[in-house]
């Protein structure tokens, strides 16, 4: 393949080119991360003191102990004196500050949190704790969408329902969610329904307008088309304005629900301490960094696979839009392979899936 | 047509699946409260009894001091039950705590003796009916070199939480070195953010309490704890503060609750225990025994015949009452309130006494 082909605008790439930058996308971190802490000289602004050298030495740094992590300068500072006094010199290894683990390190904790059983009789286990977590936010952005995603249809579609609700919602959606926390706690309780409530309250104000500006889009030659063919208000919303905007609709809902993960550490941390942000929370107090480091890289991971998820499911659902994932795409092939549709009719497929085709993008 | 029948199968499933998972995790079986009530105030109702002592468990809330975690002895040994009351305890962030004790979720819960008093002007009124401990060297002003004593704070950036425990340490230890507070600069900084406050240089001095002040003397190893809770000790008393109206219809429970914590603090104080006690405490807030032992030190745990010494009136800082009305001034003077709060209501000795007087 050419380069210039490589940086062509808004064209989509072949696949293993694709898959490659996919996985780039996670490895030149881990390498950016991994060079940071490995490689001595890159960074490492402390040492870490191995052996403190002739102790009975006194000075002004005689503070220098061994298992220390101090600056490089005090640990020169302390082997001069030391050097003055003709003593045995300290001995140390370039650190980084206790706030970056290295990978390993990380990688250790990730797994040790999920072999390791509780210490304590009554406590849950980490896979137990996320999946609470998990129950919470679900249960929070459920009802969210219950009611957030008929409102903001409404919105979107009737100028009577937008001007009612929506500059309130506009004026809420600015405030603090964990703000609402101590009052969650007097109305719902000690339990999970404040941390839900504080979910329901992050993600419901920017879904009602996200839905709203949704809807708004929907060209309104559709709807127009339907008003000649003599629909009523309601017929217009139900056979046209929520299956026009479904496609777009999904895809809001999948950005929303990585809204609601951001509300996740605040809200456990409301009413009696629960879930992983109870372990992620107690153990960034006491400054093991490296299980809050594996802990973060969990709640991400999770966030990535529902997405993933949602995209390939989305990709079944609305195969015009062409979207979904490249898991999907491959998959897609794949059963297509399966279910003997010879290779081209695949490969059409996927061509219409990604590209769809004019007319159906220009009809009125 | 099929997009959208399977589109309406996932809305119809999803509430489905929810509810499903939701169902699937009953709350612990000693976490039925909820469930219970309606029952029970119509039995309370039937029976004009105000006091029901077989009722629900006593709700306490409770979070990471080493005083309160020491509760956790009795939790796991199963002291509550032996004594025949049941105690539901609440795992909490300190201040969710008290915002729970507040919208009275909760009976009872622990707290410093300054901040019952914060809690109650906020229309939440309280009693301590017992002492589990004064910090007794747990909370740290912590400083670079070249500060030795705390008169030589003077003209020093000094980062610490407005308005709380470790101002109130603060204005002691300025106090000791015979300086006030317009001799140095205050950098409000929540506590738990003392240590890289103090390592990134931006002050010269934290306050702080465990496990924070530790960390910052960890993490910054130049810096030297220069004045300590345990220089002007009962400064800060830990205490059991309950509602009134728990403590009036279900006193004879709180009674034994209070027994259980002389249990608890005569365990802690047998040194062929040390090893046990910190297993037990340090479950609680994930850490290895051995890291959770100095947090232990800094903390002087009150037994029976300590909790009958510092309850009582005194012009030191050894008598709660006089804490309290130190820390009452504190409050009123950095604004936390408007005027002095009464505090006798505050205090109650009483169930002290009492098991003093049956132990005797």
């Amino acid at each position: 393949m050419a380069r210039s082909n490589l940086f062509a605008v808004r064209k989509e790439l072949p696949t293993q080119v694709r898959l490659m930058l996919v996985a780039f996308a996670f490895v030149l971190p881990l390498v950016a991360w991994s060079i940071v802490s490995y490689v001595p000289f890159v960074w490492h602004p402390l040492v870490l003191v191995e052996n403190a050298g002739d102790t009975s030495v006194a000075g002004s740094y005689s503070y220098v102990e061994v298992g220390q992590l101090i600056e490089k300068e005090a640990f020169d500072a302390r082997n001069l004196e030391l050097a003055k006094a003709g003593a045995k010199l300290a001995r140390g290894t370039p650190a980084n500050p206790i706030y970056l683990p290295a990978p390993h390190e990380v990688a250790r904790a990730f797994y040790t949190a999920f072999t390791t059983a509780p210490e304590r009789t009554g406590d849950k286990w980490l896979h137990e704790s996320l999946w609470h977590s998990c129950r919470i936010i679900f249960a929070g952005f459920f009802y969210a969408a219950i009611l957030g995603v008929p409102l903001g249809i409404l919105c979107g579609t009737f100028g009577f329902f937008s001007k009612l609700f929506e500059p309130f919602v506009d004026f809420v959606r600015y405030m603090p969610a964990p703000v609402f926390g101590a009052l969650a706690v007097a109305v719902v309780g000690l339990e999970d329904e404040p941390k839900i409530a504080i979910i329901f309250i992050g993600t419901f104000f920017q879904m009602v307008l996200v839905v709203a500006n949704t809807t708004r889009q929907l060209d309104l030659a559709l709807l127009e088309a339907g008003q000649t063919l003599g629909a009523k208000n309601r017929q217009l919303l139900r056979y046209i304005v929520i299956p026009g905007i479904l496609p777009r609709l999904y895809q809001d809902m999948r950005i929303l629900i990585g809204w609601a993960w951001t509300y996740l550490v605040v809200a456990e941390l409301i009413g009696e301490k629960s879930g992983i942000s109870a372990f992620l929370y107690q153990q960034q107090r006491y400054r093991h960094f490296d299980n809050v480091y594996a802990s973060i890289i969990m709640i991400g991971m999770i966030g990535l696979l529902t997405d993933q998820v949602l995209a390939f499911v989305g990709g079944f659902l609305f195969p015009w839009e062409g979207e979904g994932t490249g898991v999907a795409r491959w998959l897609k092939s794949k059963l297509a392979k399966r279910a003997q549709i010879p290779k081209e009719k695949a490969r059409a497929q996927e061509r219409l899936a990604t590209h769809p085709s004019p007319t159906e993008e220009a009809s009125p | 047509m099929l997009n959208r029948r399977t589109w309406l199968s996932v809305l119809v499933a999803f509430p489905l699946a929810l509810a499903g998972c939701q169902k699937s995790t009953p709350p612990a079986p000693q976490e039925t409260p909820q469930a219970a009530k309606p029952a029970e105030t119509l039995n309370a109702a039937k029976a004009q009894a105000p006091a029901p002592t077989q009722g629900k468990p006593l709700t306490i809330a409770y979070s990471d001091w080493p005083g309160w975690v020491a509760w956790e002895i009795g939790i796991q040994k199963g002291w509550f039950k032996e004594a025949g009351v049941e105690v539901d305890f609440k795992w909490f962030e300190y201040v969710p705590s008290m915002e729970a004790f507040s919208a009275g979720k909760v009976d009872a819960v622990t707290m410093t003796n300054g901040d019952a008093l914060v809690t109650g002007s906020s229309g939440a009124p309280s009693v301590a009916i017992l002492i589990n401990d004064y910090s007794n060297g747990n909370d740290m002003l912590v400083a670079k070199p070249g500060i030795n004593k705390p008169a030589d704070l003077k003209g020093k950036k000094v980062g610490v939480e407005v308005g709380f425990v470790s101002h109130l340490l603060l204005m002691n230890a300025l106090k000791a070195g015979g300086l006030t507070e317009s001799d140095i600069k205050i950098v409000n900084v929540p506590t738990d953010q003392t240590p890289q406050t103090l390592k990134s240089g931006t002050v010269d001095a934290i306050v702080a309490w465990q496990p924070n002040s530790g960390a910052a003397l960890r993490e910054v190893p130049s810096a030297k704890a220069v004045f300590t809770s345990a220089n002007v000790p009962g400064l800060i008393y830990d205490v059991l503060s309950v509602s009134p109206k728990s403590l009036t219809e279900r006193r004879e429970d709180w009674k034994k609750v209070v027994g259980v914590w002389m249990r608890i603090a005569d365990f802690i104080k047998d040194e062929k225990n040390a090893d046990e006690a910190a297993k037990i405490m340090s479950a609680r807030v994930g850490l290895k025994p051995e890291e959770y032992k100095p947090l232990m030190k800094g903390t002087f745990f009150l037994d029976l015949a300590g909790n009958q010494k510092h309850f009582t009136q005194g012009d030191t800082l050894e008598s709660i009452y006089n804490s309290t009305d130190v820390v009452n001034q504190f409050q009123v003077s950095n604004k936390v309130y408007k005027a002095a709060v009464v505090i006798e209501p505050y205090l109650d000795r009483s169930l002290v006494d009492e098991l003093a007087k049956a132990k005797n």
